[in-house]
């Protein structure tokens, strides 16, 4: 999963996601989520590590299956209980179907996120999908920012308790000096970036060129031609 | 040929007094120059001006022009003009546009258009002019300061432009990082015939390196330009200059030392997984000032941040025998702390509330806000947003603040960080007196030794994670 071209896997991903939200077919929800961790897995993914980013998942999950079982849909609703294909039990199915949901979509999401190599994910967009080099690399600069926000809050709470002025979390006194310097911030790295020659209409070269395989192809018209094809013969 | 500035004047607003004053002035790209003068003189903006950054990113050219090698750099676009011109800042945090030094000296290449088979061995050589071969894949948030600049001086050797100009470049940096790149900067001059123009404040890393010193006053050069190698220290102290060996002759009074305010038992701290601090002892006392010296990554920042809560801690921090983790939010404010930014401590919406804030608990808040204002030359600006100020009088404010508040230990992390030399001894001038005549602990941190040997009572030096007596520390 690490070598596919991030555009292609992102649009194959995305093909999976609008697939499985028109199916309401938990199985199939089930099934996304289980190739997609062992896809995780087989990418280097550890365990552990894999369990960590999965426990607010499963949190989600549960309560969403609760939340299905609980408030299934009456006859008199616009979305009624008999549209789902398990009637079978339809507050059990009905509340398997969005725990199953939420699995699904983050189990997709962590496959694109934890196997995407973030510079090369831009470079791909923008020569595959076109993104311009201006949003491109102005979404580099911006993800090397976050970082500093972060000790900057951690800063300027300090700079209050200090004085001992007590502040929320998102109060708008610690807020505001906050945003005061993420302005100050993007003008001064756009200005670096402009010093070291980056124009957003220039012609560029490119180091390493990101180019769509065979393998690439395979597993795109997997995802978007044979996945449904198979959900449409099936249902 | 060199760069040329022709009657330039040039204003942040069309009612602000221009900042550079119909400038005349030729630098030869065969020597190297180092411009200084006071702290809001306008060097920075005539670097920027010659860099081509501005007017286009901000202000106005009312009259004249500026010419590198001839031509206009406001005029070619970015990667013409960073063929010309190159340009080092004084943030090394805020530079870097990718992820790891690679992709950020591979960024610059592209920007210029190099042919992707020339770019391995370009990287390569830059790298090793640099002397980072080693930090090639590293992170980029993972570097020191001093290792960010060189990574910053790496990208400029790559692009290979005519001139390099410097903004500052060690003023985060120790001393030992801030030669080895001044060293570097005067191979590139050397072997490659780059053209070099630094702003500094202190000359001492340039000794050797530099061929020229030239001052700027209100907005215009002064006509003599001083040769480094020569210069008589006496007569750069005259002229505003931080210089080896001048002395910054501090007027304070003598110390009383008390009872121990601030201790430290076994204290450890971390940044991230990486323990920085590894277990240090040291107590501090009431009217005594102390200096933290130490190179760039040896803890200084951490140690401070562990105090003010932003990293965590374990072992003892104990003030007034009570551990500073678990003070109570009245309490909080007992330690203060003046930040190497400003702008990291502004709490008030206005010059004013950000005094006020200092004086909740006194009646008499009102006067005394307005006495501290005019005192610090700020009560003009009273209703502005302190971010509006320019950084000297942001400096101003920060200290006066944290000076009126009613602490017992006061903790300041550089400063007078990026200060000419006279705004350096105002600022440590208030902050000694005050501690002295108000009985509380200063301890600040400090590249310079010189103003640790002259403002200090006792030095201390943070080395590899742990702090020494200064005597101590040569051992």
């Amino acid at each position: 999963m690490r070598t596919l071209n991030p555009a292609c896997k992102f649009i194959s991903l995305l093909a999976v996601t609008l697939l499985l939200a028109g199916l309401k077919d938990p199985w199939w929800n089930l099934s996304a989520f289980l190739v997609s961790l062992l896809l995780l897995l087989l990418s280097g993914i550890r365990m552990r590590t894999l369990l960590l980013y999965l426990l607010p998942v499963v949190l989600a999950a549960a309560g969403m299956f609760f939340t299905g079982y609980r408030f299934t849909a009456e006859s008199a609703m616009p979305v009624r209980s008999d549209t789902f294909i398990f009637q079978g039990n339809s507050q059990l199915m009905n509340g398997i179907l969005q725990l199953s949901r939420v699995l699904a979509y983050a189990g997709l999401g962590y496959l694109f996120a934890l196997t995407t190599d973030r510079v090369f994910m831009v470079r791909s967009f923008q020569k595959q999908l076109h993104l311009p080099q201006v949003f491109a690399y102005g979404l580099l600069a911006a993800w090397g920012i976050f970082p500093h926000m972060a000790l900057e809050y951690k800063r300027t709470k300090a700079a209050f308790r200090a004085r001992g002025i007590r502040v929320y979390p998102v109060s708008p006194a610690l807020l505001a000096p906050l945003l005061v310097k993420s302005v100050r911030w993007s003008e001064e790295l756009s200005i670096a970036m402009e010093s070291k020659g980056f124009s957003s209409n220039a012609r560029r070269t490119d180091s390493s060129p990101v180019r769509v395989h065979a393998r690439d192809i395979l597993f795109t018209v997997f995802c978007c031609i044979m996945l449904p094809v198979t959900a449409l013969l099936t249902h | 040929m060199g760069i040329t500035f022709d009657n330039l004047s040039f204003k942040y607003s069309e009612n602000l007094k221009p900042l550079v004053d119909k400038l005349g002035w030729s630098v030869d790209r065969r020597a190297i120059t180092v411009l200084t003068g006071a702290s809001g003189c306008g060097k920075s903006t005539l670097l920027y001006l010659a860099a081509g950054l501005y007017p286009e990113n901000s202000g106005i050219i009312t009259t004249g022009h500026v010419l590198i090698e001839g031509k206009d750099p406001a005029k070619l676009n970015p990667p013409e003009r960073c063929r010309l011109v190159g340009m080092m800042f004084q943030n090394p945090e805020l530079q870097f546009c990718m992820d790891t030094v690679r992709n950020e000296i591979l960024f610059c290449l592209e920007n210029i258009a190099i042919p992707q088979e020339e770019m391995e061995e370009k990287l390569r050589f830059s790298l090793d002019f640099c002397g980072i071969r080693d930090l090639e894949n590293r992170a980029l948030l993972s570097l020191s300061g001093g290792e960010k600049q060189k990574a910053a001086l790496a990208c400029v050797v790559a692009i290979s432009p005519e001139w390099v100009l410097l903004d500052e470049p060690f003023a985060n940096i120790d001393d030992m990082s801030a030669r080895s790149i001044a060293a570097a900067l005067g191979k590139l001059h050397k072997e490659k015939g780059v053209g070099i123009l630094a702003v500094d404040h202190r000359l001492d890393n340039w000794i050797g390196i530099a061929d020229n010193v030239a001052i700027m006053k209100d907005g215009r050069i002064i006509p003599e330009e001083i040769d480094v190698r020569n210069a008589n220290p006496e007569k750069l102290r005259d002229l505003g200059i931080i210089a080896p060996g001048v002395h910054y002759a501090p007027s304070i009074p003598q110390p009383t030392p008390s009872d121990i305010v601030l201790e430290f038992h076994n204290l450890k701290a971390c940044r991230g997984k990486k323990e920085i601090l590894h277990g240090i002892s040291a107590s501090f006392r009431r009217g005594m000032i102390y200096a933290i010296i130490g190179e760039s990554g040896s803890g200084k920042s951490t140690l401070f941040g562990a105090l003010s809560g932003i990293f965590p801690y374990s072992g003892k921090a104990l003030l007034d025998g009570k551990d500073i983790k678990h003070l109570k939010r009245s309490e909080a404010g007992m330690i203060g702390f003046i930040t190497q930014n400003p702008q990291d401590q502004f709490v008030g919406g206005t010059v004013r509330d950000e005094i006020l804030s200092s004086l909740r608990k006194d009646p008499e808040a009102a006067s005394k806000s307005e006495e501290i204002l005019r005192a610090i030359k700020l009560w003009r600006y009273r209703d502005i947003s302190p971010y509006l100020l320019s950084q000297g009088q942001q400096r101003r404010l920060g200290t006066a603040a944290l000076i009126a508040y009613d602490c017992h230990c006061l903790v300041c992390d550089e400063p007078t960080y990026a200060q000419d030399l006279m705004n350096t001894m105002a600022i440590m001038d208030a902050l000694c007196r005050e501690a002295r005549e108000r009985n509380i602990a200063l301890i600040f941190s400090t590249h310079d030794r010189q103003l640790a040997a002259d403002y200090a009572d006792e030095i201390l030096t943070l080395k590899e994670g742990q702090l020494y007596a200064d005597s101590e520390s040569s051992l």
